[in-house]
């Protein structure tokens, strides 16, 4: 077990953060540009149209209030497809065997795949980032939190896709978690509102709502307030990615569903 | 194809180095259950190194589970695995670096070119692309998919797939070659083709490891031979000594006009199969042939025709694994 947590093979990693990187490439308008038109219409229509009634959230005008938010809803869908997909389509074509027949341990492909996934992230959310800045004028002010938020949410969404993509049996399986939990708790996570709109009881609800947490400190970052302290939103937020990529490793250090 | 070596060159193998002496593949006692269902049941087997060896058996027997329990695919129940004196669960990494799979199914990464295939694989086992473009070109060249290396594998034809997984197994130099089923589906010309290369590759000091259906190719290329059958080895030994063991010659002798009484000699092991005008000799070395022949002829026997079977690895393979 500890010899599968070994980095001996920094060659064989970095091929494989290549190899993940040129099949973002080559399905670029598949999930590249998506995020960045359905941002760009999110913004229009709930942004400048709804903006235009509600005025200012939090002290932000309305527009700039749902950029985080509108951040973290691609950050989440686009890394946890991104080694969902490519960890199940591997183990459904067998080409994931190239790796496991290969000298790389555990840590090396986990790694692989979630450093991928955190670049596919950050490219996306610095292209929404662009957007906010030209279209609403709203910009992070604390680059250093922004980075860290959009790095530790890619890490916990790459893991989970990991652990899905080992644990599908068909393509269908991997919609299950985005469409009945990722998708909803997002939603109601506070993209598009703040809890302090919400009456009490759905407030109290949304604390249960991992996402939640992950928009809130995402927005510390533009605004410099949330609705619950920094300290609590980071703590989740880096709980949870911490124990969901112990899964990941674990699961893949055992060959589950791959090392049969 | 070219003539282009496809053996290892000095100073771009991944493969660490191994003690002179050790053998290339020694399994003690493993075995693999899947639920009540034993795939390898204790089987115990060592491939010198340099050997060219046959792993033969019906379908479902065991093969491609050893196999994959050898590079790592399958966890084994019991038993332990060492490749080159490298062991396969504690030492993996070199065990690995040491192994070049061409496996029966097809496992291309269809998002690279064929060419970046080996790029890319090469760089699993940890060479990086400058150190390996050009060997790259050069098997794909011997392997005659130069025309294809922007190509991705969908767009091959099934020969060119299967030329495709040798390619990739040999891209960083392995010390043994492991194939499941190479010559699977390829027709004639092409099977010629890579049993020749398999002989060059096995000259140049690389240790094969194979299994096929075909026993014609086990026996025509293999020196030594191991047999399993419900997961238990049933044969290993030369294949020479196999075939002689297990496998008896017959010679067959039509005769025209009625059969004369059988010299003395021949008793024992000669039938007469009058209705069909043939005398059965079984049991025959061929350097017995002329001598028996001889004899035949002295009795008064109108010798028409010959027929000489030497016994095949087929007899010998269902001798053993008849249920």
């Amino acid at each position: 077990m500890r010899e599968s947590l070994s980095f001996a093979n920094g060659v064989g990693l970095l091929t494989l953060i290549k190899r993940e990187l040129v099949r973002t490439l080559k399905i670029i308008n598949q999930v590249i540009w998506p995020p960045i038109i359905s941002t760009l219409l999110y913004v229009f229509v709930f942004g400048l149209a709804l903006g235009a009634r509600i005025k200012t959230v939090q002290g932000v005008p309305y527009a700039a209030f749902l950029i985080p938010g509108l951040i973290m809803l691609q950050v989440i869908d686009a890394t946890y497809s991104e080694s969902s997909s490519s960890v199940f389509q591997g183990r459904f074509m067998n080409s994931i065997q190239e790796l496991l027949i290969a000298p790389l341990s555990a840590a090396e492909i986990v790694t692989g795949y979630v450093v991928a996934s955190v670049v596919r992230a950050l490219v996306i959310a610095n292209l929404i980032l662009i957007l906010g800045a030209i279209l609403v004028h709203t910009v992070p002010s604390d680059w250093v939190l922004y980075f860290g938020v959009t790095v530790v949410v890619a890490v916990l969404f790459a893991s989970l896709g990991i652990i899905m993509g080992l644990l599908a049996e068909k393509f269908d399986h991997l919609a299950v978690l985005t469409t009945f939990v990722i998708t909803p708790l997002v939603f109601v996570g506070g993209v598009f509102t703040s809890a302090q709109f919400l009456p009490p009881a759905v407030r109290i609800a949304s604390y249960a709502n991992p996402v939640f947490y992950m928009i809130d400190a995402l927005r510390h970052s533009f605004t410099g307030s949330g609705d619950v302290p920094l300290d609590v939103s980071l703590g989740v937020v880096s709980v949870l990615a911490v124990i969901a990529l112990t899964v990941a490793l674990i699961m893949t250090a055992r060959g589950t569903k791959l090392r049969l | 194809m070219s003539s282009l070596s496809v053996a290892p060159r000095d100073g771009k193998s991944a493969s660490p180095a191994a003690p002179e002496g050790v053998d290339a593949i020694r399994i003690e006692r493993l075995s693999k259950r899947y639920g009540d269902v034993v795939a390898v049941d204790d089987l115990t087997l060592r491939v010198a190194a340099g050997d060219f060896f046959g792993f033969l058996g019906p379908n479902g027997a065991g093969k491609t589970t050893t196999i994959n329990a050898i590079v790592g695919l399958v966890r084994s129940t019991t038993g332990s695995i060492e490749i080159f004196g490298h062991d396969a669960t504690s030492d993996w990494r070199s065990a690995r670096r040491l192994i070049g799979l061409a496996p029966q199914e097809y496992n291309f990464d269809r998002y690279l070119s064929i060419r970046d295939v080996l790029i890319y694989q090469a760089g699993y086992y940890g060479l990086p692309p400058r150190d390996v473009g050009a060997r790259a070109d050069e098997l794909l060249e011997r392997f005659g998919l130069a025309s294809k290396s922007r190509d991705t594998f969908i767009k091959l034809s099934g020969g060119m797939k299967r030329r495709l997984t040798l390619a990739r197994a040999l891209i960083h130099s392995p010390r043994m070659l492991i194939l499941d089923e190479p010559t699977a589906g390829v027709d004639v010309e092409l099977r010629l083709e890579l049993w020749s290369l398999l002989r060059e590759l096995n000259a140049s000091g690389t240790t094969i490891f194979l299994t096929t259906h075909y026993l014609e190719e086990a026996e025509t290329l293999c020196r030594n031979i191991g047999i399993i059958e419900s997961g238990r080895l049933v044969a290993l030994e030369p294949t020479s000594r196999l075939l002689q063991r297990h496998g008896a010659a017959s010679l067959v002798v039509r005769v025209d006009g009625p059969i004369p009484a059988l010299p003395a000699g021949l008793a024992e092991r000669a039938f007469a199969e009058r209705d069909l005008g043939l005398i059965r000799i079984e049991g025959v070395d061929s350097t017995e042939v002329a001598e028996i022949v001889a004899a035949l002829v002295r009795a008064g026997t109108q010798i028409t025709a010959i027929d000489f079977g030497r016994a095949s690895l087929q007899d010998v393979f269902l001798e053993l694994t008849r249920k």
